[in-house]
């Protein structure tokens, strides 16, 4: 018999990435199928492909023996083939019965909207998952955990042959995920097959039945879970060819000049400590959504903090926003840089000014004099190609873009440099310029904090590097000598343990 | 021959791009753009109409008439800037005027408290209407939209139908004209405004943070500026312009109506668009907001000495601000 699901050299390209490579798998009917990889090794690429989302490049897909041609994601859903977005696709105004049904509402005389029938129909969809939620409520007021079953319930329909969850926990707690599990057992009990994006492997050994590992948009493998370990997944997730050069080293640590102990900021940061020295390069590690940017935040004054403390150069700090951070001497480069970063309408001059407008003022008045100046030296000093200093910064590339939004922190001249994803969106060249920048503001002494995904980053830039997982630093690593593995595996302990700390936690509610 | 004509095409070139250059120098600076625009609609109207238009009384009658749509452009145009607007101000300007009246008038207070009082009530609109927009988080289109109306209110409330005379010394203050060229107090009270607002704006670190926060107001918080209390001052200084704006009307009169500035939001904000400010933010000037105001006050003007029937003028208002905005379109799509 012909598996539930056959997928054979499957390749996607989006432009300057290749994000799927020939990769093949089959899934039979009744299988829950993990598929694991680090960020943006193409597991959603390959779920999205799976449900409609996104076209396919090459490679042939097959469901049931039948060999399925270009499709959208309503054409997906008539064959039977559901998808869980990791972004969440309901309206949050709307009550569950109308979510469950958008779109295709059952209908009375005249168009009407049969809201009695929708309403039992989509309760019986949700009974089919085994909870009980009542359909006539608005979205909004549900918790994240029925949020995603009514999700499931969407993608429900008459015979539904194949499901997709992208991260389908990322925003539950521990009894909620539980839940949820039971309602994917369910419905594989039922002869369903899902496919579980995720990158947590806790979730993977609770859950499902093998699993397949992307790397860098290949299959780097497929396993029973039953047969594998973490450290062979782990292996199998990282080690690729792309390894950046480590600096000689030999720089000269000062004193701390940040120390973090206990922060907590809920809901995302739990207990996190860190402890930076002038002229040092530490590294937060961790995957996404463990609270790594939030936890800059907090220090920074960008997010309130509920507890703990931060002291800069021995000094308590406790900033009520990001101008008393800034006070304190701490430049934060956001993570999103046309979002939170750049001023993309304005030119270089006034994007460098922003952090240091008493600096490019005589008394009251702007001095666009010494504003100019200023960006002057940053655009030689840092080599951004452009035209002149007043070019509008939405013009300019990834790279510089990045040079222009450091440029902007480094003005103010700051003690501690917090640089959160210092290369997303930057291409090869620019990126190993930006490592050489940061190096060279340690070397002068400035206290480095950065957050990133990408481990070889992590390993060519580190000093020392902190891992976070679920809120909570939970380990340290010697920059020097450190692997991808031991970093991955820190990163996921915490949660490895999950299962542990559920048993505590219902032993204390019993 | 064959080396020559590549030259000549090039001179011819380089004229045409001479052209295309003022041309495109003049799209791209909506004050010069406006500036050009007033000048050639007034030498027009000076040649076509030499015994109505360039007189004495009808240029005062012009500049008397823009005065309180001028002074409050000054504010509207830092809200713009900082990618927020007020549609409260008409009704702030009328209870300020009303609180006035009612301070000189009916309570007999010395004229100087009385403009005070106003324009400290302005300041007071002004600050509820930051709050709500900042504290409570409310978006300034319907915070101020629910203030224009509890405000017009609060005027009725508090005046019913105005108070009318108010007091000699009151009035004084709205009719005092200058020797040279006889033009009242409420004018130069505007120059005044417009010469150092448009200082300020321009040139001041305080304000040009305004530019930030509208450019991209994440980016200006995460920046170091404090982008809740920026907008809260600016919107108590659109007030406190709204009360003086009353206030001086009311002095003029020496009448406080309950109806004084109905509907003037609107011709605000046209003006304030026309002069190059975007809903956007980020981008615009006090001294385009004032041309933007000259502008529209000469095409009222012109229509009123043609004859044309005042049912006529937003048509052409309306279609100038439409031009005025499509352009800017036009520009930036062809950068993006």
């Amino acid at each position: 018999m012909a598996p539930r699901l056959e997928i054979n050299g499957l390749s996607k390209f989006f432009p300057g990435v290749r994000a799927l490579d020939d990769v093949s798998m089959n899934v039979e009917a009744g299988e829950i199928r993990a598929l694991l990889g680090e960020n943006g090794a193409g597991k959603s690429t390959l779920g999205k492909i799976v449900a409609g989302v996104y076209s396919r490049d090459q490679g042939t897909v097959l469901v049931d023996g039948a060999e399925i041609g270009t499709l959208d994601e309503k054409a997906a859903g008539d064959l039977g083939i559901g998808i869980v977005h990791q972004e969440g696709s309901l309206v949050p105004q709307l009550s569950v019965a109308e979510n469950i049904f958008a779109g295709r509402q059952p209908t009375q005389w005249l168009g009407q909207v049969n809201v009695r029938a929708m309403r039992e129909q989509a309760k019986a969809l949700i009974a089919q998952l085994g909870v009980a939620i009542d359909p006539a409520l608005k979205v909004s007021a549900l918790s994240p955990a029925q949020a995603q079953i009514v999700e499931i319930a969407k993608a429900l329909s008459r015979d539904l042959r194949i499901l997709i969850l992208d991260e389908p926990t990322a925003a539950l707690t521990l009894t909620e995920t539980e839940k949820l599990f039971d309602v994917v057992r369910r419905l594989a009990g039922n002869g369903v097959s899902v496919i579980y994006v995720s990158h947590r492997l806790a979730e993977i050994f609770a859950l499902c039945h093998s699993v397949t590992v992307l790397k860098d948009g290949r299959l780097a493998g497929t396993r029973k879970v039953a047969e594998t370990s973490t450290d062979e997944l782990i292996r199998l997730m990282v080690g690729r060819d792309v390894h950046f050069s480590r600096s000689p080293a030999g720089r000269k640590i000062g004193d701390v000049v940040l120390q973090a102990q206990n922060v907590d900021a809920p809901p995302l940061v739990r207990s996190a400590s860190i402890t930076v020295r002038a002229g040092e390069i530490v590294c937060l590690a961790g995957l996404i959504g463990s609270g790594r940017s939030e936890f800059c935040e907090a220090i920074f004054g960008a997010r309130r903090r509920h507890g703990g403390s931060v002291r800069i150069g021995g000094t308590a700090i406790d900033p009520k926003g990001p101008w008393d951070g800034k006070h304190a001497g701490i430049g934060m480069v956001p993570e999103d840089r046309k979002a939170a970063g750049l001023f993309l309408g304005m030119d270089i001059v006034n994007n460098v000014a922003a952090t240091v407008l008493s600096r490019v003022s005589s008394g009251a008045n702007f001095s666009n004099r010494k504003a100019e100046a200023l960006a002057r030296n940053f655009v030689d000093e840092l080599r951004i190609a452009t035209p002149s200093v007043h070019q509008i910064v939405g013009n300019l590339s990834g790279g510089n873009q990045q040079k222009v939004l450091l440029a902007k922190w480094l003005a103010m001249e700051p003690r501690l440099l917090i640089v959160d994803e210092p290369t997303r969106g930057v291409d090869v060249g620019a990126r190993s310029e930006i490592y050489r920048l940061l190096r060279a503001l340690a070397d002068k002494g400035v206290a480095l904090l950065v957050v990133s995904s990408d481990l070889p980053e992590v390993l060519a830039l580190a000093d020392r590097i902190v891992v976070m997982a679920e809120g909570r630093t939970v380990g340290e690593l010697p920059g020097d000598g450190a692997s991808e593995e031991q970093v991955l595996r820190l990163a996921t302990r915490y949660t490895a343990s999950v299962a542990e700390v559920r048993n505590q936690a219902d032993m204390a509610e019993a | 021959m064959q080396i020559t004509q590549p030259l000549a095409e090039t001179a011819e070139r380089r004229r045409e791009n001479l052209l295309v250059r003022i041309v495109r120098r003049l799209a791209d600076s909506r004050e010069l753009t406006l500036f050009v625009l007033v000048v050639a609609l007034a030498l027009a109207m000076s040649i076509v109409y030499p015994n109505n238009f360039p007189t004495a009384s009808n240029m005062r009658a012009v500049l008397l008439n823009l005065a309180p749509v001028g002074m409050l452009v000054c504010g509207m145009m830092l809200l713009m800037i900082g990618g927020t607007f007020d549609l409260s101000v008409g009704s702030t300007l009328a209870f300020s005027g009303v609180w006035a009246g009612v301070v000189a008038g009916w309570w007999g207070w010395p004229a100087e408290s009385a403009v005070l009082v106003g324009i400290l009530v302005g300041a007071l609109c002004g600050l509820v209407n930051g709050l709500i927009v900042t504290r409570i988080g409310i978006n300034a289109l319907i915070a101020t939209l629910g203030t224009l109306t509890i405000y017009r209110s609060l005027t009725y409330v508090t005046a019913g139908t105005g108070v009318t005379p108010i007091s000699d010394a009151f009035a004084a203050y709205g009719r005092a004209a200058d020797p040279l060229f006889r033009i009242q107090s409420p004018f130069w009270a505007m120059l005044v405004l417009v010469l150092v607002g448009g200082w300020l704006v321009a040139r001041t670190r305080f304000f040009r943070q305004f530019y930030f926060i509208g450019g991209n107001p994440r980016a200006a918080q995460l920046s170091g500026i404090r982008v809740d209390r920026l907008i809260l001052i600016g919107f108590v200084i659109m007030g406190a312009l709204a009360g003086l704006a009353g206030v001086l009307g009311a002095a003029r009169l020496n009448s406080a109506v309950v109806n004084a500035g109905v509907g003037i939001e609107l011709k605000v904000i046209t003006a304030t668009v026309l002069g190059g400010a975007s809903l956007k933010g980020g981008e615009g000037t006090i001294l385009g907001g004032i041309l933007g105001v000259l502008f529209i006050a000469l095409i009222e003007n012109a229509m009123i000495i043609n004859a044309i029937g005042v049912f006529w003028q937003g048509l052409v208002v309306g279609l100038v601000l439409l031009f005025a905005v499509s352009l800017d379109r036009f520009k930036t799509s062809g950068r993006a």
